[in-house]
């Protein structure tokens, strides 16, 4: 049997980006009724087989609305990943992207691995944000991108393989529950929010 | 013999028809299944018996040869039966009442040796006769196997099995059957093969011991019992064939191998039927097929084996003095056992039992039989009784023939006294009168003490009922979260929950859910498990109890021993890791834990225990200190405010823009959160918590079939939160946050947890929010640390490091660094040790001097009131294992103590 890895994933992202969208699009596609469900949509699991290992995501939802944002390090704290979610119809949703990922790369994890979903790309037609922005920008933080639609399920299971992918390979002398979850820097973080 | 036995076999069958016959007739619907079930059942596996006899001389023959010689009636060349002789040594035992059960508990010293390496295991193996046995852990698999020392024949010397270990189970690879413990295991491969080539066998001395006190004494050996000569061989014949306790015994107990050999083969039975199911393996305890199988066995062969003591019992040419047990006082031991219940030879078996090993059993304390428990058992046999009656029918008519009353022929024809309905009515009743999980011994124990298979197998057909209802029973309750205070007294609960209609529903449900594995009666072991622990954490002769008993007391009586309400809740919480991890080292707990819990479950239990032995006792004072706490700072008065604040507000403006519970829906959480408080385990308090989440996301779809997100979601619970207006909600989420397990803080329990704290910092920071629309920063610090120790790699500090040790370096300005270990008690304070330094290290001017902590290249002073055995701990307790040093040395050599003092404080307050 292959070794079961918990995965702490959080969703980070303006209010209505969808990010609850793709993850009830990714868990419930081929969901599988013999995995207890969880009790709602802002957590979830599924577990994806990577390699040798079986990932099992525990996805964090946070509350995208401005005044929740202080809450949010309790959140990403200790994830494996991250995905940030923006609406390409909406250049404030981009922004709002970057501000997290500085946060991230200031608070979070040391190694998170980041992943840039680029949601509601079935209204490319009323699009704002360009294709080439995001892939610029992803590449130079050294994240994933894809654009997604959540509503018509596009490069949803892709985003989460490319997340899949990029988790370091499990130390074999580390807690298998918490190897993923290994904090860098404990020291640093500061009282201030980002933005 | 043949003759009586097509009788009993001729009447059993009418008796069953008969007893379906009125049974159905008065019994409710649902019941027609299960009988149904269950007749065909009997059916099936009574025409397999027909079948196992053949393949037992056929199928089995070619690999079992060299052993296993079958004969018919005329028979009588026994000596060589390998496969008796585990069975009969226990039979052997029926002046002293050990069970193979009894055995393994008393003696897995010698058997359990995880630690042996395949080549010591072989070294031990090799001078043991066929058929024993050890139980190691083999670091090529990963895995615990049971080492098979194999006859000549087999070519190889041993074999080796390995056991899967599910999450509440132990069974053989390849086999279908799964068991609650290893100990159940090994017991019933002592009694049937499966997939084993043979039975497995006990060292002759530790199958022929007398007594408890033998075993144990053999116990103590240990790994050396082995090569010394306690583990003397039998008298008469040489190892290889093994002599039987039925060597040389008439035409009966040749029966009796036979009886084995169907025994072996039908236990296949099951897993066979049940290949369907999820992994392939049957829980052992289906009671459906279980019972109705060994019932099968019991009836059709049990008459010859019934015999074979009366006949033999004096020829057995191993059996000690004389005991020639005569069918009166053979039937006297069994009858009572199996259908007096209430009669006194039971109880005092219970008690018996309580003596050794099985403290921990879930109904160990000799339950004076709660008369309302015993009320619904009857009305729970009652409504059972479709399947019960059907099966201990037949249970009755082996008793009915040992007693050679059993006229063959008519159900009718049993004595009035003993009519079938009787059997049934009492035999719950004795299964009660021994709890559950006595029930499961008692059968094996039985197998060994009546000569008689049937009787054994028949009793034991009672027991898995009623212990799963029994588990379910709690389980439910855990379920709903009560037992939590009291699971000292289920019996009167149970009482309270149900009433007979109830009883068959949830019966069936526990087996349906055992199937799908998510609730099992394997719980079982774990209770008995965490029983133990509890019971050893009051003991204080051991250590482990020593070290609980100190703490709880401590805390109890140093209220002024912690800063704050954090403090003192990672204090505790890191104790009960550091206990945890000691006792998964330790060899205080006897069994081992490997032995009752499969290797990923081992944590669960063990937190569990820690539950109930830390913060049970500590649930009381630990609650008032918080309050204390929350009194003192101001952030009690500082919810109060809030609270009313946002109360007062509509739902928008707090962002909710989804439905919301009326009044109705917030007085049912209110409800939840009132029941959480009163439980002690944080498990189970996050366990209503997220009943409390589920229903707000019910009411938020209510039927809308959307599916809402944390943007939707945390408006909402702050909405509901406010709402209920519980200012205890803060302690709880405190406690829960801080005591909960930390691995389970990634998962959704910690998701809603760490959502309900969320909403609560937004209440208590309701103004400033609204001033600055910012939490302050003392919320997010406090946000941090717990996250940061929430998410650290638990690197878990040796059981040394906690320990009352302190080393401590000595630096002299000339004359370099001397170091001392210090025994350090953990609220020893830093003035103390300082002045133990002083002693250990001969210095004359003690002021002058200090103890320093060294670490990430700094120098830190501690100042006189902290614990040096506290910051050590929170030292280990960090994310990236930091290299420290204590030093005792003159203050004034080091400028930077003073600098470093805030430091320091951080250290010891966080």
């Amino acid at each position: 049997m292959m070794a079961i890895r918990e995965l702490k994933v959080c969703l980070l992202g303006d209010t209505g980006v969808g990010k609850s969208s793709i993850v009830c699009r990714f868990v419930q596609d081929h969901f599988d009724h013999n995995i207890s469900p969880t009790i709602g949509a802002s957590f979830m699991t599924k577990t994806v087989p990577c390699g040798n290992e079986l990932h099992k995501f525990l996805i964090w939802d946070t509350a995208g609305q401005e005044r929740f944002h202080s809450l949010a390090p309790m959140y990403y704290r200790g994830s494996a990943a991250a995905v940030i979610v923006y609406d390409i119809t909406k250049q404030d949703s981009f922004h709002t992207l970057k501000k997290w990922v500085k946060e991230l790369k200031e608070h979070g994890p040391e190694n998170i691995v980041m992943a840039i979903a680029g949601n509601k790309c079935d209204l490319s037609d009323i699009r704002e944000v360009p294709l080439k922005d995001a892939k610029e920008y992803a590449e130079s933080i050294g994240a994933i991108v894809v654009e997604t639609s959540a509503k018509n399920a596009i490069n949803i299971e892709e985003l989460f393989q490319g997340i899949s992918r990029k988790i370091p390979p499990l130390d074999p002398h580390e807690n298998g529950n918490n190897g993923a979850m290994k904090l860098g820097k404990q020291t640093t973080q500061t009282s201030r929010r980002c933005c | 013999m043949n003759k009586s036995q097509a009788c009993s076999r001729a009447s059993l069958e009418e008796m069953s028809a008969w007893t379906m016959g009125t049974r159905s007739l008065d019994k409710r619907g649902s019941f027609f299944k299960l009988i149904d079930t269950i007749a065909s059942e009997i059916g099936e596996l009574k025409q397999e018996m027909v079948q196992t006899d053949v393949s037992l001389e056929n199928g089995l023959e070619p690999t079992e040869a060299h052993s296993m010689v079958r004969h018919k009636d005329d028979g009588y060349s026994e000596e060589k039966d390998v496969k008796t002789c585990p069975r009969d040594s226990g039979y052997d035992s029926l002046s002293n009442r050990l069970s193979i059960l009894d055995r393994l508990l008393h003696t897995h010293p010698i058997w359990l040796q995880l630690s042996l390496s395949e080549e010591e295991a072989a070294e031990v193996l090799q001078s043991q006769p066929p058929g024993i046995f050890l139980v190691r852990k083999s670091t090529k698999m990963q895995k615990k196997v049971l080492s098979l020392r194999l006859p000549y024949e087999f070519g190889a010397p041993l074999k080796e099995f390995a056991i899967k270990e599910s999450t509440y189970t132990f069974s053989l690879e390849g086999s279908g059957i799964s068991f609650a413990d290893l100990f159940r295991l090994i017991a019933f491969y002592c009694i049937s093969r499966d997939v084993l080539p043979f039975t497995l066998k006990l060292p002759y001395a530790i199958s022929t011991a007398k007594t408890e006190a033998q075993l144990e004494e053999l116990a103590q050996l240990g790994l050396n019992f082995w090569s010394s000569p306690a583990d003397n061989k039998p008298p008469n014949p040489p190892p290889p064939h093994r002599p039987l306790s039925s060597d040389g015994v008439c035409p009966a107990s040749r029966q009796l191998c036979l009886i084995n050999g169907v025994h072996s083969i039908k236990t296949r039975t099951p897993s066979e039927l049940e290949c369907s199911q999820t992994n392939g393996a049957l829980c052992f305890i289906n009671p459906l097929f279980l019972k109705v199988h060994s019932q099968d066995l019991s009836g059709g062969l049990k008459r010859p084996c019934t015999r074979t003591p009366n006949a033999n019992g004096t020829e057995r040419p191993r059996s000690p003095p004389p005991r020639p047990p005569p069918p009166a006082i053979n039937s006297l031991h069994t009858s009572p056992q199996l259908s007096r219940t209430e009669t006194p030879v039971s109880m005092p078996e219970t008690v018996n039992h309580n003596k050794h090993g099985n403290v921990a059993l879930l109904g160990t304390k000799p339950t004076p039989i709660p008369p309302p428990r015993l009320k619904k058992q009857a009305s729970f046999l009652e409504a059972e009784g479709g399947a019960k009656t059907l099966t201990s029918s037949r249970p009755c008519h082996g008793r009915e023939r040992e007693l050679e009353l059993g006229t063959a022929g008519s159900p009718g024809g049993a004595p009035p006294a003993d009519a079938p309905g009787d059997c049934t009515r009492a035999q719950p009743a004795s299964s009660e009168s021994r709890s559950p999980w006595h029930g499961g011994r008692q059968r094996l124990s039985d197998m060994s003490i009546s000569t008689s298979s049937s009787d054994s197998l028949e009793f034991d057909r009672s027991m898995p009922l009623l212990s799963y209802e029994a588990d379910t029973n709690s389980s439910l309750e855990d379920y709903e979260g009560e037992s939590d205070q009291e699971t000292m007294a289920p019996p009167i609960k149970s009482k309270k929950k149900r009433n007979s209609s109830f009883v068959l529903p949830k019966l069936v449900k526990s087996q349906l859910r055992k199937m799908s594995g998510v609730f099992s009666s394997f719980m079982t072991p774990e209770k008995r498990m965490v029983r133990r622990i509890a019971e050893l954490s009051r003991d204080k002769c051991t250590y482990f109890g020593c070290l609980v008993q100190d703490y709880v007391s401590f805390l109890q009586e140093n209220k002024e021993c912690h800063v704050s309400s954090t403090d003192m809740l990672q204090t505790i919480r890191q104790f009960m890791t550091q206990v945890k991890n000691y006792l998964s080292q330790s060899s205080e707990l006897d069994p081992p834990i490997e032995s009752l819990i499969p290797e990923d479950q081992i944590d669960v239990v063990l937190e569990k225990a820690m539950h109930k032995c830390i913060l049970k006792p500590l649930k009381g004072h630990v609650e008032a200190m918080l309050k204390d706490f929350h009194m003192a700072d101001g952030s009690w008065k500082q919810l109060k405010e809030n609270l009313q604040l946002v109360r007062q507000r509509n739902p928008q403006e707090l962002g909710v823009f989804a439905p919301t519970p009326d009044f109705v829906d917030v007085e049912k959480i209110k409800v939840k959160f009132m029941t959480m408080q009163k439980m002690y385990s944080p498990e189970k308090k996050v366990m209503l918590l997220l009943r409390v989440c589920k229903l707000i996301y019910t009411v938020m779809e209510s039927n809308s079939g959307r599916m809402y997100g944390a943007d939707d979601f945390l408006p909402v619970l702050t909405y509901v939160i406010a709402q209920c207006d519980m200012l205890e909600l803060d302690t709880e989420i405190e406690y829960m946050m801080e005591l909960l397990d930390p691995s389970l803080l990634h998962g959704e329990g910690g998701y809603y947890l760490t959502s309900a704290y969320g909403a609560l910092s937004l209440i208590k920071n309701f103004q400033e929010e609204q001033a600055a629309r910012l939490l302050s920063s003392e919320t997010r610090d406090t946000l941090r640390q717990w996250h940061k120790r929430r998410t650290t790699n638990r690197t878990i500090p040796s059981v040394d490091d906690f320990q009352n040790y302190l080393r401590v370096a000595f630096q002299e300005v000339n004359s370099g660094c001397t170091g001392k270990t210090l025994l350090v008690r953990p609220y020893v304070t830093t003035e103390d040790v300082c002045q133990l330094c002083a002693e250990k290290f001969k210095v004359g001017d003690p002021e002058e001097y200090s103890l320093f902590l060294f670490v990430d290249e700094t120098w830190q002073q501690l100042a006189e009131d902290t614990y040096p055995q506290k910051i050590k701990a929170e030292l280990h307790s960090r994310p990236q294992p930091h290299i420290f040093h204590f030093v005792y040395k003159r203050v004034k050599n080091d400028p930077y103590g003073i600098i470093f003092q805030n430091g320091e404080e951080d250290l010891t307050t966080s």
